[in-house]
């Protein structure tokens, strides 16, 4: 398929007018922008309720088989890692099959089934060759209605659990995100985290008990990405799911969401290190907030890219940082704002000072409409080339389910960012962001950053284990 | 870096080393995947130019390959070809300094660079009206890029930042930065791409420039595009920008060989924030055109790929003393290692770790491998393939490496046939030949508060 052509000197006698086109002193000018149309796909739902979603994708000869679970962790209860303890033994056995033949029947095709849990749902995944298409089914509905949840199985995990929470309270990413959850969202099942002790305290039976209580066809979508046709892999999913009883899904009984009063700085002393890890948190809306798509330029202008204000500020203008960005972390029913960055000890607490300063900057000053043109094409323009791919695709149909979002969303999203003005920018800062009622985390030597932490508003100590240390 | 490896004469040269064994299934076949189809030619400057259209997507991914990374700086200026590659984000004649960013941003794309042992690569996404932007942009930075003291200062403190963040601030994060310095010594390989930051404050302005004129050129360079644009129009567009940037002199590579050592070499890092005992086992291996990096790569899978692989059930499942277990082929321009790197659960020491990581390697060393296992790693490696090519971004920087370091851009359709042409007897036969007791290196993470590791006998 490849084409050697001789083509230096097919141009050598051509250079002179070729070269009269261009004026590389300046910016060339697009061409007309291509339309950024959401894919079609196709939608069914089985008598059972599953909903299910086709998406087609010839590119490659592979099918991913992408089951949503509307309960993640939020359904815990009191026995706090069920839902990712479930999620982590679905594909270490089930009835049919123990864990050693699950795994060498899904490796030696190059299959892989893999499961995830977060705050709202959990994942799982089967993908492979589109020649193995009925296997992976097989083993994909397998792994999701029949786990075995065996014993040994669970003491495996239940140990590397404990291992792996050893390692995290040196991991500072692991501590910051940890605490910010809790700062944030306090008793509320969102600030949770997995403890020695909650590791403990949880019985195989409990797992049993989630899965029953929660893998139900009508708490459940599936989205089919790749290069298979609708009309022949939907009967193969009813045939695979249409047994699967639907059931009541328990309601949740949740206490009341806290609200961050003041500021406050949390700071986790992790003695040796050479950087501090910051994260500026204050409430947000939840996912399904209508103003989404122009809060997206609200963020990109503040610390969305290489382009936002905070990365030109801190890494750009100060050399303070490899990085700094900020985000909102959207879940179903509540939300926070997230600003970050790592810089070395000595600049921790400027850097933080530096972050409000830009926070309150959007707040109060009018951006310039350069400025804006410049995020909402940054926006527009991703959008557009994340299409491209299909994954990301299924992943956002799943979530205008999960998360009852207008069926239309993604339809009008790159239209709804592309007009967002100025003035909308500081209307929408001024209603979502706050630099003062904040809660700051940061993890880092607290012998060399406090007194300058101190400057910006009270600390309060932590140590590793996240406990508040007294003195 | 699973982009392994290959050149053609080699492996029609390859010879079966015996007969297929009795209980070997037929010969596996491979899946036929869509080509992906492509033209490449040079310009009179030396510049490569690789073009797959694609209309799938109206987005463009344009990928310039520098033939520069680390192992061409000095020893006494490590970090200097990633800290340039911050470099080229300042600006250039026509570009004003800070406006790269934005303009790429502005235009609905994103970018970014890497730089790594052997090559230094910068990519542009963006939606398809906006080739032009990329072409003006990457042409600029190749024709006259802006290197001043403004910029250096600034990326002098920020690369500093990253070194913090990515390597000296993490549990385990000197991991390559060590096994580099040890498997690697006395080659340009031994220190990893960001290197040690005082010598780029040791650094002259005038330095950076002698670096731009002797690597950033056209005849060192590879372009690739992919995706939503006309061919024929491209083609004049491309000659435009960049015919007119001068053709530099040839470019002197450093040419380098491993040598194994004698006797076994250990090395323990002692950090206050390692949370777990963790080791890892490296030998040399070679070159990634190789034609045995096919058979250590499925070599690796037979170790690590999957919950059914050795270590895993081994080490994970059956004895639970680690928590994780990898086996994966490093491999370079000038040669590379087979590392075998384990965490240890809580509580487990050193020595039981490497203790079981030894047996399971010579037990694969006595008795190779089984005909399941063979062609379990063929399909797993079959599976990767398939799945690995998807978007214009992951097409032109994968047309791009199998160009600059196989000198055949069609493996990217081609590449998988080597790894079926591998026979079972060849997986026993490169662990036999490169996994030495005798000449492997073992660099050691005590866990910090556990007590000291016992000294391992001298042989």
């Amino acid at each position: 398929m490849k084409t050697k052509t001789l083509l230096p000197l097919l141009l050598a006698g051509l250079t002179i007018p070729a070269f009269a086109d261009i004026d590389r002193t300046k910016k060339p000018e697009p061409d007309p922008a291509p339309a950024a149309s959401f894919p079609d796909y196709r939608t069914e739902t089985l008598p059972n309720g599953l909903k299910v979603f086709v998406i087609h994708d010839d590119r490659k000869p592979t099918v991913t088989f992408r089951l949503i679970i509307r309960s993640g962790s939020i359904a815990d209860g009191s026995k706090m890692g069920a839902a990712s303890f479930t999620a982590s033994l679905l594909n270490r056995g089930t009835e049919h099959r123990d864990a050693a033949t699950f795994a060498l029947e899904t490796d030696s095709l190059g299959v892989k089934v893999e499961a995830a849990s977060g705050p709202d749902s959990i994942s799982v995944a089967a993908s492979g060759l589109t020649k193995y298409t009925d296997k992976i089914l097989d083993l994909f509905s397998d792994a999701v209605l029949h786990p075995a949840f065996a014993d040994p199985q669970f003491a495996r995990v239940q140990k590397q659990t404990l291992s792996s929470l050893e390692a995290e309270k040196q991991q500072p990413s692991s501590l910051a995100e940890k605490l910010a959850g809790k700062v944030v969202y306090g008793s509320f099942p969102y600030g949770n985290y997995l403890t020695p002790e909650d590791v403990t305290a949880l019985k195989r039976d409990d797992l049993v008990a989630f899965h029953h209580a929660q893998f139900l066809p009508n708490n459940a979508s599936l989205a089919v990405v790749g290069d298979v046709k609708a009309d022949d892999i939907l009967p193969l999913i009813q045939k695979a799911f249409g047994s699967w009883q639907k059931g009541e899904v328990p309601e949740l009984k949740l206490p009341e969401l806290p609200k961050i009063k003041g500021l406050t700085i949390h700071l986790v002393d992790r003695p040796g290190s050479v950087q501090s890890n910051i994260i500026v948190l204050s409430d947000a809306p939840p996912r399904n907030n209508p103003d989404l798509p122009e809060l997206n330029v609200v963020n990109a202008t503040l610390g969305g890219g290489f382009s936002g204000r905070l990365f030109q500020n801190l890494r750009e203008k100060h050399g303070w940082t490899y990085g700094s960005m900020s985000a909102f972390d959207y879940k179903k029913l509540a939300g926070d704002f997230e600003a970050t960055a790592e810089t070395r000890n000595e600049v921790t607490g400027p850097a933080v000072a530096e972050i409000l300063k830009e926070i309150e900057r959007i707040r109060t000053e009018p951006a310039k409409e350069e400025e804006i043109a410049l995020q909402r094409q940054y926006n527009v323009g991703n959008y557009l080339l994340s299409l491209e791919n299909t994954s990301r695709t299924a992943q956002r149909v799943q979530d205008i389910d999960l998360y009852g979002l207008p069926a239309d969303f993604y339809k009008t999203y790159a239209k709804r960012m592309s007009v967002v003005t100025p003035a909308q920018v500081e209307e929408l800062a001024k209603k979502y962001l706050t630099a003062s009622d904040v809660a700051i985390v940061v993890v880092g030597e607290a012998k060399e950053i406090k007194p300058e932490l101190e400057k910006v508003g009270k600390v309060i100590v932590y140590d590793q284990e996240l406990k508040p240390v007294t003195k | 870096m699973k982009l392994a490896p290959f050149v053609a004469i080699l492996a029609a040269l390859a010879v079966p080393l015996s007969a297929v064994a009795k209980d070997d299934p037929a010969a596996p076949r491979r899946i036929t995947l869509k080509p992906i189809q492509f033209v490449e030619y040079d310009l009179a400057n030396g510049l490569h130019v690789i073009l797959h259209e694609n209309h799938t997507s109206p987005v463009i991914a344009t990928y310039v390959l520098y033939h520069v990374g680390s192992k061409n700086e000095r020893a006494d200026r490590t970090g200097f070809a990633h800290f340039f590659e911050h470099l080229m984000f300042e600006g250039s004649d026509n570009i004003p300094r800070g406006k790269i960013d934005k303009y790429v941003s502005g235009a609905g794309g994103n970018l970014n660079a890497s730089t790594s042992f052997d090559q230094t690569d910068y990519f542009f996404n963006l939606p398809s009206n906006e080739l032009k932007l990329a072409l003006w942009i990457e042409s600029e930075r190749m024709m006259h890029s802006k290197i001043d003291e403004v910029g250096v200062e600034t990326q002098r403190k920020v690369v500093k930042e990253e070194k913090r963040m990515r390597y000296d601030n993490q549990p385990y994060g000197s991991l390559f930065e060590e096994l580099s310095k040890l498997v690697f010594a006395g080659t340009p390989y031994a220190w990893v791409p960001i290197g040690s930051v005082q010598y780029i404050d040791q650094a002259t302005i005038q330095e950076f420039r002698d670096f731009y004129k002797t690597y950033y050129l056209p005849n060192n360079a590879t372009l690739a595009i992919a995706g939503d644009f006309d061919l024929d129009k491209t083609k004049k567009l491309v000659e435009e920008y960049f015919g007119p940037i001068p053709k530099g002199p040839d470019i002197k590579r450093p040419e380098f060989h491993l040598t194994d050592p004698t006797s076994p070499v250990t090395h323990d890092v002692a950090k206050p924030n390692t949370p777990l005992n963790a080791t890892m086992h490296a030998w040399h291996a070679v070159p990634e055109t190789n034609p045995d990096s096919y058979a250590l790569q499925l070599l690796g899978d037979i170790l690590s790929t999957g919950r059914s692989s050795r270590l895993y059930k081994r080490l994970v499942e059956k004895e639970q003393a680690a928590l994780n277990v990898e086996a994966f082929p490093f491999l370079l321009e000038n040669g590379g290692l087979l590392g075998v790197f384990a965490t240890g659960q809580h509580g487990v020491s050193l020595d039981e770790l490497d203790k079981l990581i030894d047996e399971e390697v010579e037990k694969l060393k006595a008795e190779g491998v089984t005909a399941e296992e063979y062609r379990k790693a063929l399909n797993q490696e079959e599976a990767e393939f398939a799945s690995g090519f998807g978007t214009m971004a992951t097409r032109a920087r994968n047309l791009a490496r199998y160009h600059v370091f196989y000198g055949d851009t069609n493996l990217i359709n081609t590449e998988l046939d080597r790894y079926f042409a591998v026979k079972r007897e060849d997986i026993q036969r490169v662990a036999k030949e490169y996994l030495g007791k005798e000449k492997m290196f073992t660099l050691r993470y005590p866990a910090a508060g556990a007590p000291a590791p016992e000294a391992p006998a001298a042989k």
